[in-house]
């Protein structure tokens, strides 16, 4: 293996990296805030049924289904390709964050509400007694100490969407997986792609696990403290 | 699309009869992956806690190294890079090409390498969380290394792992569609072919769906009642 | 504070769950200053007399007064004003729990600080020093930027002791205060509740320490079934009760220690 060669390959997988990045951000911003809708939802009894029936499927289904139920599956709909969410619906792009971001929200919803049940009954009854309004207890109890709980599953799921934007590439996307199948088409030098691909990824999930693992210890210094 | 569900069935023109072997074939390629997982997390559970240093430092960049790598990536290394390597030692070996790697041996070495590593964290925790003063009370009535791992934590660690690898096992399944980019015929594949054949792409993905729903929920109800049964042992035990 | 209202009065309190009937027409009044020890077997319903004071749980029926604030609330449900009434009565009342229940995310000074900065929307630095000070109190100066989990038992509960006084409460609840500390632990807490008692503090205390309850309240009522069957001074209740079922469930205590 030539140094030049691999270089050369890292630079041209790196062109994807933007891509990557943009996709995971965006999938878990706005799977974040639909997690959050899906856990309000859950207060009312139909609202739970419908919050429960989506995560169960998209829960119960691999992420590649889904995106190809949204890509390939819509575009057959006349009804949808004389929607206004056409122009969004025939890109690629918008198909694949679509997925991502719906698979992400059903996922995080169920950290959240994990999270959530972990917030112990005294800690609240303590807020409730000392008068607290319930917005109050939700501010500075219980959002506080279930963000927390959630922080370590969260964290595994940051990387998880990571790894999973890599599912784009088989929607023609040039991400870095994108950039590598198509050198490999080119080259098949495959192992040394795959493998060059692979270690961008491994880097990028270092990254977020070192930035996670601080912000746990960061925001919940009282989960480190000794005991005694 | 109500009038074309004739497709998804069992008549002349319906896909039915190779749906259902494609869902099977989706379990087959899952259930080997999975148990090769688990005997390579058993192996990296032992290799963290067996106190040997290299041991301990090959089990953890194993995990690392798979947690961090996309799974397409990692199947597709298999089944091309396993391609090379049959190449070249066929090649070595005087056969003549072209040579090909199995879609199903690519693909089970690969979700059970990923899967590996996820079910040695599940293993890793269950055996933790078994408690510490049941072990010496098999040391004090002088039991041997092996009969305490088979007789006191063996038994209380799978009932603690029986929920996370009931998960992980739900993983494999989904990550079994990934399977398909190697050309073996599994639900993922079949249906992307009835897709293309009969351009009902959205009635075929959703079949997939509800496929992989069939297979996922009656996992999981069989995980329940492994984990009923043998919390149902446990109480009646120190009752 | 000076007319003829009591602190806390309770009034016709009914409290089911369910269909079990916990709490079946209880009075009480404590008057400013009043140490109530509240005795009786277990799920005799003492815990749920006291949490429905703030309201913790909702009464079927009766009335709750603290100060001049008053609810009586209707088939176990608040209205709109009602809740609010609440707020007030929770903002007057310290209620300290078995369990501590401190919030684990906040140091042992900022588990005080919250309520008096948050609830009363007091001056922070104020706030600041008026916790300290109370935490130099109940003798834990020294934790006050530690965090919950890493205090003792008996620690945890000075600071939730300190935190119910940091509202400036008109009483005190307690609900066996000492019941979850080891035994090593329960003099410590109790010596606090003593100097509080002594200070002149309005309390109510749910306890089974009958050598404290005896020594420190100014009335000790016996409840049983949901009922009150014994009321009176301490000499009179731990010495000659009327009820029978009260003596027997006192020497049984007795005999024991
Ligand atoms: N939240 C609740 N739901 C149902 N039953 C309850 C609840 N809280 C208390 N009880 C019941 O009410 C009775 C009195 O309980 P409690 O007030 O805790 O008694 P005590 O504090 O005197 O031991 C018990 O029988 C208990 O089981
Ligand atoms: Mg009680």
């Amino acid at each position: 293996m030539d140094t030049v060669y691999l270089l050369d390959l890292f630079k041209k997988l790196l062109g994807g990296l933007p891509l990557t990045l943009n996709l995971a951000v965006f999938a878990l911003l706005g799977g974040f805030a639909i997690a959050l809708l899906l856990n309000l939802l859950r207060t009312t009894r139909i609202g739970n049924a419908v919050a429960g029936t989506y995560i169960f499927f998209f829960r119960g289904t691999p992420l590649l289904v889904q995106l190809f139920m949204i890509y390939f599956g819509l575009a057959q709909f006349e009804f949808v390709r004389s929607s206004f969410l056409w122009p969004l619906l025939r890109e690629p792009y918008w198909c694949g964050l679509i997925a991502l971001m719906l698979n992400d929200a059903a996922y995080t919803a169920e950290i959240l509400r994990g999270g959530l049940r972990a917030v112990p009954r005294g800690a609240q009854e303590a807020a409730r007694v000392s008068g607290m309004s319930r917005l109050q207890i939700l501010r500075r109890v219980t959002l506080p100490i279930a963000v927390r709980q959630a922080l370590p599953a969260y964290s595994n799921e940051i990387i998880s969407m990571l790894k999973s934007t890599a599912l784009v590439s088989m929607i023609s996307l040039m991400d870095v997986t994108g950039i590598a199948r198509e050198a490999v088409a080119e080259t098949w030098r495959a192992v040394e792609i795959f493998l060059c691909a692979g270690l961008i990824y491994l880097v990028l999930s270092l990254i977020i696990t070192r930035a996670t693992s601080w912000a746990e210890r960061a925001l919940s210094p009282w989960q480190f403290g000794a005991r005694q | 699309m109500t009038s074309e569900l004739y497709l998804l069935g069992f008549g002349p023109e319906g896909w039915g009869p190779v749906l259902a072997r494609a869902g099977l074939m989706t379990l087959a390629v899952s259930l080997s992956a999975f148990l090769l997982g688990t005997v390579l997390g058993t192996l990296t559970v032992w290799g963290r806690v067996s106190g040997n240093p290299v041991t301990r430092r090959i089990a953890e960049t194993y995990v690392v190294v798979l947690r961090g790598i996309p799974d397409l990536l990692v199947i597709f290394l298999f089944y091309f890079g396993g391609r090379q390597v049959v190449s070249l030692v066929g090649t070595a070996l005087g056969f003549e090409g072209p040579f090909d790697i199995s879609g199903f041996v690519a693909g089970m070495l690969a979700i059970g390498l990923i899967s590996g590593a996820g079910q040695s964290e599940v293993l890793r925790g269950a055996y933790q969380a078994v408690p510490k003063g049941t072990l010496e009370a098999g040391r004090v009535v002088g039991m041997s290394r092996w009969q305490l791992f088979r007789r006191v934590t063996a038994p209380q660690a799978m009932v603690t792992a029986i929920p996370g690898m009931g998960n992980q096992w739900q993983s494999v399944i989904k990550e079994s569609a990934l399977v398909s980019v190697t050309g073996l015929v599994e639900t993922m594949r079949q249906v992307s072919i009835a897709a293309g054949t009969t351009q009902e792409h959205f009635l075929f993905y959703t079949a997939a769906a509800v496929i992989y729903l069939i297979i996922t929920t009656l996992s999981d109800q069989v995980f329940r009642m492994l984990e009923r049964r043998s919390m149902a042992g446990y109480a009646g035990g120190s009752h | 504070m000076t007319n003829n209202l009591p602190a806390v009065s309770v009034k016709g309190l009914h409290k089911s769950f369910g269909s079990h009937e916990v709490l079946k027409g209880i009075d009480l009044a404590a008057h400013d200053g009043d140490v109530i020890s509240l005795i009786g077997a277990s799920g005799s319903g003492k815990s749920t007399l006291l949490r429905c004071i703030p309201m913790l749980e909702i009464p079927n029926s009766g009335s709750i007064s603290v100060g001049e604030a008053h609810i009586t609330p209707r088939d176990g449900k608040l209205s709109r004003a009602d809740e609010r009434t609440a707020r007030a009565i929770r903002r007057d009342l310290g209620f300290v729990f078995q369990n501590f229940n401190l919030w684990p995310h906040r140091t042992v000074l900022q588990n005080v600080v919250e309520a008096p900065m948050i609830v009363q929307r007091r001056n922070k630095a104020e706030c600041r020093d008026e916790a300290m000070a109370l935490l130099e109190k109940v003798g834990l100066s020294d934790k006050a930027d530690a965090w919950p989990n890493q205090l003792s038992g008996g620690q945890q509960q000075r600071v939730a002791i300190a935190r119910a006084l940091a509202q400036k409460p008109r009483a005190l609840l307690f609900d066996e205060p000492t019941s979850a500390l080891d035994p090593e632990l329960v003099g410590e807490v109790l010596k606090v509740m003593r100097d509080l008692a002594d200070e002149g503090r309005t309390m109510i205390i749910v306890t089974h320490e009958m050598g404290f309850a005896r020594e420190v309240s100014s009335r000790t009522i016996f409840l049983h079934q949901g009922l009150v069957e014994e009321d009176g001074t301490p000499e009179q209740v731990f010495g000659n009760a009327h009820s029978e079922r009260c003596r027997a469930f006192l020497s049984g205590y007795f005999d024991r220690a």
